[in-house]
């Protein structure tokens, strides 16, 4: 851990140098590539970069969904070169567009999660995430206490004031009141709880929290460039290289979603996944947020999400909500349903269910 | 990645700079060592740890399966990946890997029309201990003459199999209304049995177990209750878990789950020592 931060230091030294470089270079670039027109026409041909001519076409894209088929094409081509390179294996960024006559919509059954964390982990598989400094889970698991109505005889004479040196003042409030009293109080909630215990552990409940999927997402009215936008399934994805890192989204996010790459990604080569979506979980760079896009890459393509199926105990149920026989449509219509912070009126295609 | 600085100014920049970040790395240099040298460690630790290959599934030692490697020749993937904390299956390569079509499936005919016609999946038969010790599976032994048929149904103590129901008169599935003949053929015990007396086979649980846990049954039918993976669409190809891969039918009335091991937990923000601020009363009610 002490190794970790050191590094992590080590690091910050060079976040600031070089963003002070970058805006000391900004004007620069700028006149170079008035005069040299186009972006690769920028690069000289004994750049010690191999990558420098796809590095100043990339600085150079727009936002991906205004692109030109040519354009985009080009884009996954460089993507795609560019990965495959680095970690030494073939990689594939796919542009699968949207599909029609869906909308993506999530169940999960609190009921029945045990908080074990696969979730989290298959996540990090599947997506690609830094798995070291910084280590980024798009998933967190809350830990909660079961909540109390019961009014046991032990309990009665609870919530009186307490005793103190100063005599017994205080407001009473009756039995109970010390307690939570069930429902998802967040206040009491655990997220490092340690993976040295067995899990379910019978006094508490577990609630996985990742990207709600918003109908009417916090997190888009934020984002300054568009860089992060409802697509039309109804996923909110990231456009990375559009993304300037801002991080007010992160910000706006009731539901602790997003995460920030403040470093340069570690990803093994051995374990990184090859199968890729250009907005889903190709590799990231440092200074942009991700967060949970649904596996775009997989359900795309008709897949279920890689947390739906790790879960051991199938408390996760992904589907289409406009068709009426999907599993999600089912849940909704026969148990009981609800949205985590509903009060925020975000509208989320993510539904926690019991029963 | 994303390009910090556009190229045609690296050049300028590293001139002009040559001369601070001299004097940076003078300053630094110990430190950057220092890193480095634990990165390049890390590194080593990370590349000499073999994947697990030896994982379970759900119920630990009773969905047991293999790693194999390059399934998915496209993209090298493996059939599954585990966790090298549980041997939990963390991702599935393929998610049909080994899987067989679920079989022939009784007509329910209210509103749950079970979406079977793509279903598969993985045997239970090759996954039971016991059905694997002789090459008639359980009939090795249970053959009426090596073991003789049992006459009657009436609970009696047992001195086999004390590893899946420790004590045979306590048997807590049914809370005393049924014991173990009530579902195990007495005759074919390579067979489950319901109470009309029809065999199934391990690798269907489903047929015996919701001949009683009907509501249960019902939505696992409709793909509410149970673990799928596969196509999310329906009528797409899955793969569907049946009930004793999650649930331990000896054992259920103590656990509807048995308690597994939980995987590592986010290290907690930097600067930040430990997350005992979490537990502050945690044990006040």
């Amino acid at each position: 851990m002490s190794d970790d931060r050191a590094e992590t230091n080590n690091k910050k030294d060079d976040v600031t140098t070089s963003r002070r470089d970058f805006l000391k270079n900004i004007g620069i670039a700028g006149a170079s590539t008035l005069m040299a027109g186009s972006a690769s026409a920028g690069v000289p041909a004994d750049s010690p970069d191999p990558d420098a001519e796809s590095t100043a076409a990339e600085w150079l894209q727009g936002h991906f969904v205004l692109m030109s088929e040519e354009d985009k094409k080009e884009a996954i081509n460089r993507l795609e070169k560019r990965y495959t390179a680095k970690y030494d294996k073939k990689t594939t960024v796919a542009n699968t567009p949207p599909l029609e006559g869906v909308l993506f919509g999530y169940a999960l059954n609190i009921g029945k999660c045990i908080g074990c964390r696969r979730c989290v982990h298959a996540c990090v598989q599947e997506n690609n995430q830094s798995r070291t400094n910084p280590v980024i889970h798009w998933i967190q698991v809350m830990k909660i206490p079961k909540g109390n109505f019961a009014f046991t005889a032990d309990k009665l004479n609870d919530g009186y004031p307490k005793s103190s040196a100063f005599g017994d003042y205080g407001v009473q409030v009756g039995g109970n009141a010390y307690a939570p009293v069930g429902g998802l109080a967040t206040e009491h909630a655990q997220s490092y709880y340690s993976a040295d215990e067995m899990v379910p552990d019978k006094d508490y409940f577990y609630v996985p929290v990742q990207c709600q999927q918003c109908e009417k997402p916090p997190c888009v009215k934020a984002c300054p460039v568009r860089a992060t936008f409802r697509d039309p399934n109804g996923v909110v994805v990231i456009d990375y290289n559009w993304c300037i890192g801002c991080r007010m989204c992160q910000l706006a996010c009731p539901y602790q979603a997003r995460r920030f790459n403040w470093g340069e990604p570690n990803l093994p080569p051995e374990e990184m996944n090859p199968k890729t979506h250009y907005f889903g979980n190709r590799p990231r760079m440092r200074g942009v947020m991700e967060k949970c896009t649904f596996c775009v890459q997989r359900t795309r393509e008709g897949r279920n999400p890689a947390c739906l199926e790790a879960c051991p105990v199938g408390a996760r149920k992904f589907g289409n909500l406009l068709d009426p026989e999907s599993d999600v449509r089912k849940i909704l219509a026969t148990k009981k349903v609800f949205r985590f912070k509903e009060e925020m009126s975000t509208y989320p295609k993510f539904f926690y269910y019991i029963g | 990645m994303k390009p910090q600085i556009a190229p045609t100014t690296v050049i300028i920049v590293l001139a002009l700079f040559a001369v601070v970040a001299g004097g940076l790395a003078l300053v630094g240099g110990l430190d950057t060592q220092k890193a480095k040298s634990t990165a390049v460690e890390e590194q080593a630790k990370a590349t000499d740890a073999q994947p697990v290959t030896d994982c379970f599934e759900s119920r630990v030692a009773y969905t047991a399966v293999t790693r194999t490697e390059n399934i998915v020749p496209q993209y090298g993937y493996p059939n599954i990946k585990c966790s090298p904390k549980t041997s939990g299956v963390l991702w599935y390569g393929d998610p049909f890997d080994g899987t067989i079509p679920m079989g022939e499936m009784p007509e329910v005919t209210d509103a749950t029309r079970g979406d079977f016609v793509n279903a598969v999946v993985k045997p239970r038969e090759p996954r039971l201990t016991y059905f694997n010790m002789g090459p008639d599976g359980c009939a090795t032994c249970h053959n009426g003459t090596m073991v003789v048929f049992p006459k009657d149904k009436k609970p009696r103590l047992i001195t086999m199999h004390q590893d899946i129901v420790a004590n045979s008169l306590q048997l807590q599935h049914g809370r005393g209304a049924i014991w173990c003949l009530d579902c195990h053929s007495a005759t074919n015990r390579n067979k489950l049995v319901d109470r009309q007396g029809r065999e199934f086979s391990f690798n269907q649980p489903q047929r015996l177990c919701g001949s009683c846990h009907g509501e249960v049954y019902i939505d696992w039918r409709e793909g509410i209750h149970g673990k799928r993976i596969g196509a999310w669409a329906t009528g797409g190809k899955k793969r569907w878990w049946v009930c004793t891969e999650c649930h331990n039918p000896h054992t259920v009335q103590t656990n509807r789950f048995n308690p597994i091991n939980a995987e590592l937990p986010p290290p907690p923000p930097k600067g930040m020592k430990n997350a005992d601020h979490e537990r502050v009363g945690q044990n006040e009610h």
